[in-house]
């Protein structure tokens, strides 16, 4: 009876903790390098995404997920490989084999900044880029009751007083400190920025007058939308999601900012297998079902090619080299 | 909203969404209890599962399974001194001896009440005060966290009471593992002597694993014990418990539950913190607090009902504002969008139906607990009729596979067995792990907190009026004083009543 109960014990513990870990790899039929298969892809393909389950970065990869099956017959199997501002994630998946078999979600300005802020062992030049799924621009918030009414009256203000005005933001080395950053350095402006550790406590610290304004992502703010004025946000054209809220471009400061979110494949990998990802992610990226879903889910889908991408992200690492240098935060190690 | 509050009990009390429950919450137990596996995990793997169920039932699966998962916590701390989630840490200090006694049952039935009766307590809040408790929980600035924190790490003293030289080093050393990693407001590393893989700093869980479990693991094989405790099912032991929580603990659970409701409301807290002061406060109320940390029912009682308070509690600020306060309410944020669902001040209005639905539910779940959790505990106590050799088997392989599966990481893995080398050695020489996980909780929210701070009276200009004056942060520095000048006094009558006693 004992040694009964004993073994059903450990046979149920080694299945529940299987079933949570080893299974995301498959048995893999061994195929020599090189070799091209009669089809790609034969087997499911392990997506590495570098922020926990639930967060925005894995809502989205679940939406893709759902179409994923449709698209290239394999289902793709989610791997959580988080920690660090999603830099373990990414040099994860810089280092895994590139047999096409392996891809993940990429976070752009974080693959720009960590290499700059810290030493990585990835740089951009590590990923073979499939396009660019999500573009989240940065809008300026300041509560409903706040004095401040456009962008200029907050910029005015941070004139007359500088250092005095906080701006609340999520992390440092983040898309929100160097949109921050952007935008003292075009409105030769001094705010004092306080980085919060996710977007969470920012919109608390905003809610709650911890903090004259944010620095946050539109998906933050559209969720409570009606208690804040949107002072700017940072993109080309005014935001199909959101007709009414001035750009910083017509307000006279020439910056457009954003955290995209990509999807790529290690460096390596095999250019016809590049080329099946990349089109089978356009199609899935125009599908309108899925175009569907992440507006419910509050994200601002935008596709790009993964050649253009890979060229915004060279420029995007050289100005952002030149700001950081600027503000003397490049003094590294 | 009474329409939507009616057909939200219908739709909880629809049988199919009981059977749904009732699975969902043998599996959070089962989740909870075992160490390494938590809540959050549990939640994130069954969100896929619900985009193909009927909204209500999808959230109800999900809700259950986080309380079940938060109350499982518990057996695996009181039957081996390892806390199946960081909140059951305090369930550990007492639940353990009543188990060393021969009193499991006692202790598991303990903690199974409690946390149903926090869990309904916390869910009543939700219910019917979620908008005013959340504009207080925007309150909570970083000077609040700071000094939160403090107030936390002055719990010290009353865990290490006896010896607190020992339990101010297992603090010290506790605050020291969490400032390894990523500086929270420079963004550069610090701590790692130059092996990157620190980066993501000293994870909770896998140290919790090591300071608990790997040691605990390590000092029985070191007892060379045939089992853990004797025990055998002792009939009448639920009349017994009822009794003696009805007669002595009713005001622990009461107030146990309304600390929990309220750390839970705090995006920067959750449960750990929740039970931490409740057991401490329990402690400190007491008429007798030489009991706990000896096998104290109370002690027990005060940490499960806390914590599982802090289940519903903390989807306030999800529900009513959209902002997710913890890390299972953010899983959750992502299965209520998926579902076309808007946390905010709107859910109520615009989807009020699943949105009571869902809070009942709650409820239901709770009650059903008693029973899911009851059979649960019966085969649980078994595990104390297996050999320790097995048990400490056991744990070592749920060790290790439940570090690694927090982020699939082989880093955890090693932080987890040199924490429990650590805390064996510690444990060898009268250093408890209560502290240094304490610290290591707090240490974070505390350093956060502190540097903001600062930040912000730069800003400011006056470092008084971020610290001192904001009335929150007056009254957290009052508690703090308050906690550690209340011990000295207390032992300052006793010692002059000792005196006086001796000269007559």
């Amino acid at each position: 009876m004992k040694k009964k109960f004993i073994v059903i014990l450990m046979l149920v513990s080694f299945i529940l903790t299987l079933g949570l870990t080893g299974c995301q790899k498959s048995e893999e039929p061994k195929n020599d390098d090189g070799k091209t298969e009669a089809k790609y892809p034969n087997k499911d393909i392990t997506m590495i995404i570098a922020f926990s389950a639930g967060g925005s970065s894995d809502v989205q990869a679940r939406i893709v997920e759902k179409y994923f099956k449709d698209e290239f017959g394999v289902n793709p199997i989610i791997t959580y490989k988080t920690g660090a501002g999603g830099e373990v994630g990414f040099t994860e998946l810089a280092k895994s084999n590139a047999d096409g078999y392996t891809i993940g979600g990429l976070n752009v300005p974080h693959i720009v900044l960590q290499p700059l802020a810290r030493e990585t062992e990835f740089t951009i030049d590590s990923f073979a880029y499939i396009g660019q799924m999500v573009n989240d621009p940065q809008v300026i918030a300041v509560m409903k009751d706040s004095k401040y009414n456009t962008l200029q009256e907050l910029i005015d203000d941070a004139k007359a007083n500088p250092g005095q005005i906080t701006l609340g933001n999520v992390g440092t080395f983040t898309g929100h400190h160097i949109a921050s950053l952007k935008l003292m350095d075009l409105t030769g402006t001094e705010f004092t920025l306080i980085p919060y550790k996710g977007s969470a406590d920012q919109i608390v610290a905003l809610q709650g007058g911890h903090v004259n304004a944010i620095m946050g992502n539109l998906n933050d703010v559209m969720r409570d939308v009606e208690k804040y004025k949107i002072l700017g946000i940072t993109t080309e054209e005014r935001h199909p999601l959101a007709p009414d809220w001035p750009t910083f471009k017509e307000q006279g400061i020439d910056m457009t900012s954003g955290i995209t979110r990509l999807f790529a494949a290690p460096k390596d990998i095999d250019p016809e297998k590049l080329a099946r990802l990349r089109e089978g992610f356009k199609k899935i990226a125009n599908n309108p079902e899925y175009l569907k879903d992440m507006e419910k889910i509050g994200q601002p889908a935008e596709w790009k090619d993964g050649e253009q991408v890979y060229e915004e992200l060279k420029k995007e690492t050289e100005t952002a080299k030149k700001l950081l240098e600027k503000f003397g935060l490049l003094e590294k190690k | 909203m009474l329409a939507d509050f009616l057909t939200g009990l219908q739709n909880a009390l629809h049988p199919l969404n009981l059977l749904i429950m009732s699975l969902a919450l043998a599996g959070g137990i089962a989740i909870g209890t075992l160490p390494g596996l938590t809540a959050t995990m549990g939640v994130a793997l069954l969100v896929p599962l619900t985009f193909g169920m009927d909204p209500a039932s999808g959230l109800l699966m999900l809700g259950a399974m986080y309380c079940g998962a938060i109350y499982g916590g518990a057996n695996s701390a009181i039957l081996i001194n390892t806390p199946g989630t960081p909140s059951a840490v305090c369930t550990t200090f007492d639940g353990y001896p009543l188990t060393k006694q021969g009193r499991a049952d006692e202790a598991l039935f303990t903690a199974l009440v409690s946390s149903v009766i926090g869990g309904i307590i916390g869910t009543i809040f939700l219910m019917f005060a979620a908008q005013p408790l959340a504009l207080v929980s925007l309150k909570f600035g970083s000077p609040e966290y700071f000094w939160l924190a403090i107030f936390g790490l002055t719990i010290i003293s009353s865990l290490s009471e006896g010896n607190m030289v020992k339990g101010l080093l297992g603090g010290a050393l506790g605050l020291l593992l969490a400032t390894i990693g990523i500086d929270p407001v420079t963004g550069h590393t610090r701590f790692t002597f130059g092996f990157r893989p620190l980066i993501e700093g000293v994870t909770l869980i896998p140290a919790m694993i090591g300071f608990f479990s790997f040691a605990q693991v390590l000092s029985l094989v070191d007892e060379d014990q045939k089992y853990i405790a004797e025990y055998s099912p002792i009939p009448g032991v639920i009349g017994k418990v009822f009794s003696k929580l009805l007669k002595d603990c009713k005001n622990i659970i009461l107030r146990s539950s309304l600390i929990g409701t309220f750390v839970g409301i705090l995006p920067g807290a959750g449960g750990n913190v929740a039970s931490f002061v409740a057991y401490n406060e329990a402690k400190r109320w007491s008429k007798n607090p030489d009991i706990y940390g000896t096998g104290a029912i109370e002690g027990v009682a005060a940490s499960e009902s806390s914590n599982n308070a802090t289940v519903s509690s903390s989807l306030i600020p999800l529900l009513s504002l959209g902002i997710p306060g913890s890390p299972v309410a953010a899983v959750l944020l992502g299965g209520l969008l998926i579902h076309g669902m808007r946390p905010g001040a709107k859910l109520f209005i615009e989807t009020g139906e699943v949105a009571y639905t869902f809070i009942i539910g709650l409820v239901v779940a709770n009650l059903l607990m008693l029973f899911v959790g009851y059979l649960g505990m019966r085969i649980f106590a078994q595990v104390l009729n297996v050999p320790s050799h097995y048990i400490t088997t056991i744990v070592i392989v749920l060790s290790f596979i439940g570090s690694y599966a927090i982020r699939n990481s082989l880093v955890d893995v090693v932080i987890m067995m040199v924490c429990g080398v650590l805390g064996y050695l510690g444990l060898k020489v009268g250093i408890q792990p209560g502290p240094i996980v304490l610290g290591l909780i707090l240490g974070t929210i505390a350093e956060e907190g502190f540097t903001l701070s600062l930040l912000m009276s730069k800003a400011q200009g006056s470092l008084l009026s971020t610290f001192v004056t904001r009335p929150i942060s007056a009254f957290l520095i009052f508690m703090c004083i308050l906690s550690i000048v209340s011990p000295i006094y207390v032992r300052m009558k006793k010692s002059r009543k000792d005196k006086l006693e001796q000269n007559v």
